[in-house]
């Protein structure tokens, strides 16, 4: 009847697959943990064609080859900014910081996304103005 | 013998259903997340009078339950029929191709572990088209599905233990040995 | 111990056992097949429905970032007709854009004060809807202002002197803008005149991208060209398409959002002091010109307009933007188009349909 009488009823191969189940378990939790608390995803597209992927929280500076050249793009603080482009008006880095929606270098075909933080922006399908 | 079968096994059924309707009374904050208390049932069943038996005691516990509640031939019913089916074969096959390697806690577990993805890839291919959403829940159901099949497992193997010493048919068991 | 003996005893036991295994087979047998038959008929009218779900692509054209979302139950439907919207804008752009050296645009400006040119079907619409704009506006909202927009460099900060305004003003009329229905030709009156179609083009672009979704087969969508947007159908959850206003004073936050609305079948433009903009000399320079003065409006800072044409609210958002709040409202309410004006002070000025639809996110005066 003891928790230890039962325990010893228990073959190998019943706690080989308990604990195998577990940590299965266990890590598929931390993993979608992971992939769901950076609720924002900064994807970097080039020419329409998505060219980096990243999370949002993590800081680190990644620059993309358009048709005129290298477009240097920064993630820091939860935020996003093009640092260089080779366009001429530089539209793009005078746009800053960005914490939603998106940044652009038109002229180098450059498009950088954010995913919504805001549960605001959720339910927002489009914006004017 | 064949009616004693047939009323073990309307009364084996009934129990099953029972703690089904127990299980339901219990409050959870998630709506799947159950305890699966009436496979202790079906596990008993398979143990003492093989897969048949516990077939149907499966079928007839899952449509009982889904006349009774209102949702027969709905998404309830169906993940339901599928996850008790496929829980109770695999572990009668794995009981009829190495009887010894798991206990009866570890069939316990891979009937829950069977039970859970079934339903998951049933719940994915006729209801939820976004795989995203499957797989998010999965680990979590996973995780669930493993101990509450350990705790199962606990509860129908100290049931075994007391219906040795209580159950003539049981007893016989041993003296035919 | 005694559990694993057991279940060797258990199998013993029915091997041994007088039970005609025929009858629980049967029964069993006869359960499973009634089952998978229930199951395939049910199967078969899909009592779970085909979901229908949300696509969204986005691609620049015209010069800025182009987004279309469709309600599609398949990804390939979807993708196509999301192409094919595209493509129409494409195509529109290859009209319409005065840069081009091809365009039939340009090559109306380069024959202006010399011969009448012919175009295709949309150019001539385009025109038409901007002259019944500048109409409706008291020439507030003039296509040939192309001369003294020009005259400003949004980049490198460059604003013309009193004098070069003067000068170029006298270009601009858009009464001088010949349209021949049954020759389908246009004629710019004078030299030296340019026709811009930039406060118009887009929301125009918006108007047969969403045709063009429709004649895909697709029920319910949404064309945001920059500000410029369309609306039609509903939503999977049958909720209209959300819209956000931007908040003028927001600064650099891109993602400030003043208020939201719902469009059923409508399109809605912004024209903002925001948009493009230099600072000099302690004065804000913005792209929105009053044809009168060839300086940038003074009296509002943004302006939304929704009815059911893009092309109107595009053209009407900077018509009206010029003209001021009190003359825009009245314009607003003798078209019966909903609008909201910002003024220089903050004040926001509603037409009386619009003041049960919007939303406010934070206390505008």
């Amino acid at each position: 009847m003891s928790l230890r009488e039962l325990f010893h009823n228990t073959t190998l191969a019943d706690r080989i697959l308990f604990s195998l189940l577990i940590v299965l378990s266990l890590s598929g939790i931390a993993f979608i943990k992971e992939i769901l608390s950076d609720n924002s995803t900064v994807h970097i597209y080039v020419d329409g064609h998505p060219a980096y992927i990243l999370p949002l929280d993590k800081n680190r500076v990644v620059s993309v080859e358009g048709p005129q050249g290298k477009t240097v793009v920064e993630i820091k603080d939860h935020q996003v900014r093009i640092i260089e482009s080779p366009c001429h008006n530089k539209l793009c880095i005078q746009t800053g910081w960005v914490r939603s929606g998106a940044v652009v270098c038109l002229p180098n075909r450059v498009v950088v996304t954010l995913g919504d933080p805001d549960k605001h922006k959720k339910t927002i399908d489009a914006t004017t103005g | 013998m064949q009616q004693q079968d047939k009323y073990r096994i309307a009364l084996l059924s009934a129990f099953a259903l029972g703690l089904h309707g127990f299980e339901n009374l219990l409050p959870s904050p998630i709506p799947w997340l159950r305890l699966g208390l009436a496979n202790i049932v079906t596990l008993i069943t398979l143990l003492l009078y093989g897969m048949r038996a516990a077939v149907m005691v499966t079928l007839i516990r899952v449509m009982l339950a889904s006349l009774i509640a209102g949702s027969f031939l709905g998404p309830a019913f169906i993940l339901s029929l599928g996850g008790g089916i496929a829980s109770t074969l695999i572990m009668g096959f794995v009981l009829h191709i190495a009887p010894r390697l798991f206990s009866t806690m570890g069939l316990s577990i891979i009937g829950a572990l069977f039970h859970n993805l079934v339903q998951l890839f049933l719940a994915y291919f006729l209801f939820i088209q976004r795989i995203e959403a499957i797989l998010l829940i999965t680990p979590v159901i996973i995780l669930f599905g493993t101990l509450t099949g350990t705790v199962n497992g606990a509860v129908s193997a100290l049931l075994m233990k007391n219906l040795i010493k209580y159950d003539q048919k049981v007893q016989n068991v041993n003296e035919i040995r | 111990m005694k559990s694993r003996q057991y279940v060797v005893d258990s199998k013993q036991v029915n091997t041994k056992r007088a039970v005609p295994a025929s009858y629980l087979q049967s029964t069993v047998y006869c359960l499973l097949l009634l089952l998978s038959t229930l199951y395939c008929l049910l199967y078969a009218c899909s009592c779970s429905p085909n979901k229908e779900r949300i696509f969204k692509k986005d691609r620049i054209l015209m010069d800025t970032l182009v987004a279309i979302t469709v309600v599609s139950d398949s990804k390939d439907n979807a993708e196509k007709a999301i192409d094919a919207a595209f493509s129409e804008i494409e195509y529109l752009e290859k009209l319409s854009n005065h840069y081009s050296s091809d365009s039939e645009i340009t090559r109306i400006n380069r024959n202006a004060g010399i011969s009448e040119v012919k175009v295709s079907y949309d150019i001539l619409k385009l025109l038409d809807k901007a002259l019944h704009v500048s109409e409706n506006t008291e020439g507030a909202f003039d296509v040939t202002m192309g001369p003294v927009i020009a005259l400003y460099d949004f980049h490198k900060k460059i604003r013309p002197d009193d004098g070069m305004i003067k000068k170029t003003l006298s270009l601009v009329n858009y009464r001088e803008i010949i349209i021949n229905r049954d020759r389908s030709t246009v004629l710019l009156k004078r030299k030296g005149m340019l026709i811009d179609l930039g406060g118009i083009a887009k929301g125009y672009a918006a108007d047969k991208a969403a045709e063009t979704l429709k004649k895909q087969g697709v029920r319910s969508g949404l064309v945001a060209v920059a500000g410029d947007i369309k609306a039609f159908g509903l939503k999977p959850d049958g909720k209209p398409w959300k819209i956000g206003i931007r908040n003028p004073e927001s600064g650099d936050k891109e993602d400030d959002i003043m208020a939201t609305i719902e469009l059923k079948d409508m399109a809605i433009s912004t024209s903002g002091d925001y948009e493009r903009f230099f600072i000099s000399g302690g004065k804000r320079y913005h792209h929105l010109l009053d044809p009168k003065t060839g300086l940038s409006a003074q009296e509002c800072r943004s302006v939304s307009i929704i009815t059911k044409e893009g092309a109107f609210t595009d053209a009407f958002a900077t018509g009206i933007f010029i003209l001021g709040p009190e003359q825009g409202v009245k314009v607003l309410d003798k078209l019966g188009f909903e609008g909201m004006i910002i003024d220089s002070q903050g004040k926001s000025h509603l037409t009386q349909g619009i003041r049960k639809k919007i939303e406010f996110k934070r206390t505008v005066s």
